[in-house]
């Protein structure tokens, strides 16, 4: 098992800034077009990565972390550490954690007895908050999967620790710029925070102080949910994709008038500002304020998804990779640094034989976990 | 093929440990170091070939923090972020040989700054923009032919049918009243009257009477929110960044079935400070408490048939029409019920009445709300008391300047 990433990497977060004369061909240095093999530190694949499913990976916009959870546990950040790109550090003391998130200011690490959180923006990490846990203590029905955290969740900034009510029964959480969705035990779902892109579901653009169920999606069992910038994505038990909020770059799968408008450009035809074809212009969606079914071409079930700042990527139960939204930094992975408002199958890992397992946005880049591919199914 | 690069040094910091990139700690270091990259790139052309992309990261990032919670929230330095990204973008597109595309590419850049960054480095934006268009001007008075079609060179004379107004009703007319007649008459009772004869001495209507040509001499190239869709509480209604010129060929002169277009309540005066030149702010405001710094000067330029729908503002308002009519009604906050208001926090503010065609089984009260209206003329200055709801549909083609004041 490995992980293969692509998109922004002006860190060197996916591969490390060579020489200018060195660079492979899919690599400009900033923009990584085509999947790319992670490289692992030598010392972190203890034999048992190669196998399981252990090597997991948190994306921040400048840094990556890479940590395996049947291994030591250890920690390794690639990327701007210590004021330098293309730097990488293990993180001393972060041997035996359970699970890793990383945002632009804060690594959070959970431990079997503990959940810490380490600012790392600055030259020195610095313990910012922690708490000590007995996993015993944690509540029944309340996962600890971070950025859950007993009794509350971490959140990107200031107060850190946000606290939750146990009743929700909160199964996992993934949080947006600025709007948070939550995942129950009963397969509902509650979204919070700021909603003036749509990205709540409530079918409305102002913002809620406490969880709000989505009755949109009431009685539909579901299964995972991922956020991105100003978008929201959810899975239903059956494996079908729902999607909601901003598709300024056809990050929902919806037709998007920025992707419309880059292709009329190359034709040269039709008004400025966006007032093209008039038949054109009314299929365009920029908010969906509602959760709305995504059609995948030749995909009757969902495996997982992920969301960055503006694109999606999903994986089928065949082991496809799809993406699509924003491609300015090569995050679609289909070798353009052209946007999508149709998911499209990244057709690299079929060609070289990887069946894709899992899918991991950073805000401006993809990284996948993928096994080689076995005929016999 | 030309040069802008020694122009556009004379308005940059002539060293690079001149050009400060402090910011507060809301901006992260990894950021920071992306912008410390792009002014080594400036000032060090071994990096020019990425200069754009460096810069684009800049600009890619500030804008995602500006789109992040409401505008007002948004925290002043993401701002100032923003305008070195424009900053070094601009400095990058126009290093070395370039060309009418890149100027224009450059210019439009300025804009984006100026219309969503803040204030950076002495407002160098305003100086780079300024130093673009006169290349772009010299360049095009070398290059090519002024374009000069006949029947564009004045505005389109067609128009709507002005509304019979009801003299009982028309709102008062008074040639320069002083100060003080204007005070105890109008401004404090807050009563609204035309005003005549106090801009006629605007620049905008002797030395360089506003014209189609005339606008796209000066703001040709300059890019500005328009909005799109006939009303602002329309479903469809958008708001849209295209150049004056784009602007003006396919808004104004305006072929085939494109919708409306109005560049409205835009502060084009503090962008384009050669257009401030051709106007004045009226006397009247000095009675007001606030400084001259705090009055907005919003430009309203658009074809006939643009519709304001019925809305209140917080402040006075001075609205000086310049070219065109303009049909007005007016109903005093004493009649804020008669008029529905809608109950949403975002059009508070605004009637859910189409006033020229009311809804009476929805809104059975507002015909009988009370109220005032005329025809603004060019030349004529209409005060709109603070809170006092107004009604605003253009006759023909019409440029209207309004001061916000206090």
């Amino acid at each position: 098992m490995s992980w293969h990433g692509f998109g922004f990497n002006g860190f060197g977060q996916i591969v490390a800034h060579g020489r200018e004369d060195t660079g492979t061909p899919c690599v400009n240095q900033v923009k990584v077009t085509i999947p790319t093999a992670v490289e692992f530190p030598s010392k972190c694949p203890d034999g048992s990565v190669s196998k399981g499913r252990s090597l997991q990976l948190s994306a921040s916009w400048s840094r990556t972390a890479l940590f395996s959870v049947q291994g030591d546990g250890q920690v390794h950040l690639t990327g701007f550490l210590n004021g330098v790109s293309s730097n990488q550090k293990d993180i001393t003391g972060s041997s035996g954690c359970l699970d890793a998130q990383i945002n632009e200011r804060y690594l959070t690490l959970r431990f079997p007895d503990k959940v810490e959180c380490w600012s790392c923006d600055g030259a020195d990490m610095e313990l910012v908050w922690k708490t000590d846990q007995d996993s015993s203590d944690i509540p029944k029905g309340h996962s600890a999967q971070l950025p859950l955290v007993p009794e509350g969740y971490i959140a990107h900034g200031p107060p850190l620790f946000r606290p939750l009510s146990l009743q929700l029964q909160a199964v996992s959480l993934a949080l947006g710029s600025g709007h948070a969705v939550l995942l129950c035990a009963t397969g509902t779902i509650y979204t919070w925070g700021n909603g003036s892109h749509g990205q709540l579901g409530h079918g409305s653009l102002v913002p809620e102080e406490e969880p709000r169920v989505v009755e949109a999606l009431w009685g539909v069992p579901l299964r995972s949910v991922a956020a991105g910038g100003w978008h929201s994505a959810c899975i239903g038990e059956g494996g079908d994709l729902y999607m909601w909020g901003w598709n300024e770059s056809g990050q929902l799968g919806l037709p998007s008038r920025r992707c419309r408008k880059k292709a009329e450009q190359n034709k040269e035809t039709g008004p400025p500002g966006g007032q093209q074809g008039d038949t054109d212009e009314d299929v365009c969606i920029s908010i969906q304020s509602f959760p709305a079914l995504v059609d995948i071409p030749r995909v009757s079930e969902v495996k997982s998804v992920s969301c960055g700042s503006r694109h999606t990527a999903a994986v089928s139960s065949e082991g496809n990779l799809y993406s699509w939204g924003w491609g300015d930094y090569g995050q679609l992975g289909h070798g353009t640094l052209c946007s999508s408002d149709e998911p499209c199958l990244v057709d690299f890992f079929p060609t070289h034989g990887l069946r894709v397992e899992d899918v991991r946005c950073g805000p401006w880049n993809t990284f996948a976990s993928v096994t080689t591919a076995d005929p016999t199914g | 093929m030309a040069q802008v690069w020694p122009d556009i040094l004379t308005v940059l910091p002539v060293s690079e440990a001149e050009l400060n990139l402090n910011f507060s700690e809301k901006i992260d270091l990894s950021l920071v170091d992306i912008l410390k990259q792009a002014r080594n790139q400036l000032y060090h052309k071994n990096g020019t070939r990425d200069g754009v992309e460096t810069a684009q990261i800049v600009l890619d990032f500030s804008w995602e923090k500006l789109n992040t919670g409401t505008w007002r929230d948004v925290a002043k330095e993401w701002r100032r972020v923003y305008s070195y990204g424009c900053l070094f973008k601009v400095t990058a597109l126009c290093c070395g040989e370039v060309s009418q595309l890149k100027i224009d590419e450059a210019i439009k850049t300025c804009d984006m700054g100026l219309l969503m960054g803040a204030s950076i480095l002495d407002d160098v934006l305003q100086k780079l923009v300024r130093v673009l268009q006169n290349k772009a001007k010299a360049w095009q008075s070398k290059h090519t032919e002024p374009i000069v079609e006949p029947e564009r060179k004045k505005f389109k004379t067609e128009c709507d049918p002005a509304p019979m107004i009801n003299p009982a009703k028309a709102v008062p007319r008074i040639y320069c009243p002083s100060l003080e007649q204007f005070r105890t008459e109008f401004l404090d009772p807050l009563r609204p009257v035309i005003l005549e004869g106090v801009i006629d001495h605007w620049p905008a209507f002797k030395e360089h009477p506003w014209s189609i040509d005339y606008l796209r001499t000066v703001a040709g190239c300059r890019t500005v929110p328009v909005e799109v869709g006939s009303r602002y509480t329309d479903e469809a209604w958008s708001q849209t960044l295209i150049t004056v010129s784009e602007f003006i060929e396919h808004y104004i002169l305006g072929k085939g079935n494109t919708g409306k277009g109005y560049l409205a309540q835009h502060q084009l005066f503090d962008q384009i400070p050669e257009l401030k030149e051709d106007i004045r702010i009226p006397d009247y405001c000095c009675l007001g408490e606030g400084e001259e710094d705090d009055i907005t000067i919003n430009a309203w330029f658009g074809p006939g048939g643009t519709v304001s729908p019925l809305h209140q503002d917080p402040q006075q308002n001075f609205l000086a029409q310049v070219v065109g009519r303009k049909y007005i009604r007016l109903y005093s906050t004493e009649e804020t019920e008669r008029l529905y208001p809608h109950q949403s926090q975002l059009l508070h503010n605004t009637s859910q009445v189409d006033v020229e065609s009311p809804d009476a089984t929805r809104f059975p009260d507002f015909l009988k709300a009370s109220y005032q209206e005329c025809v603004l003329q060019p030349g004529d200055v209409l005060f709109i008391p603070l809170k006092h709801w107004h009604y605003v549909r253009s006759l023909e083609l019409s440029f209207s300047v309004s001061f916000w004041w206090a």
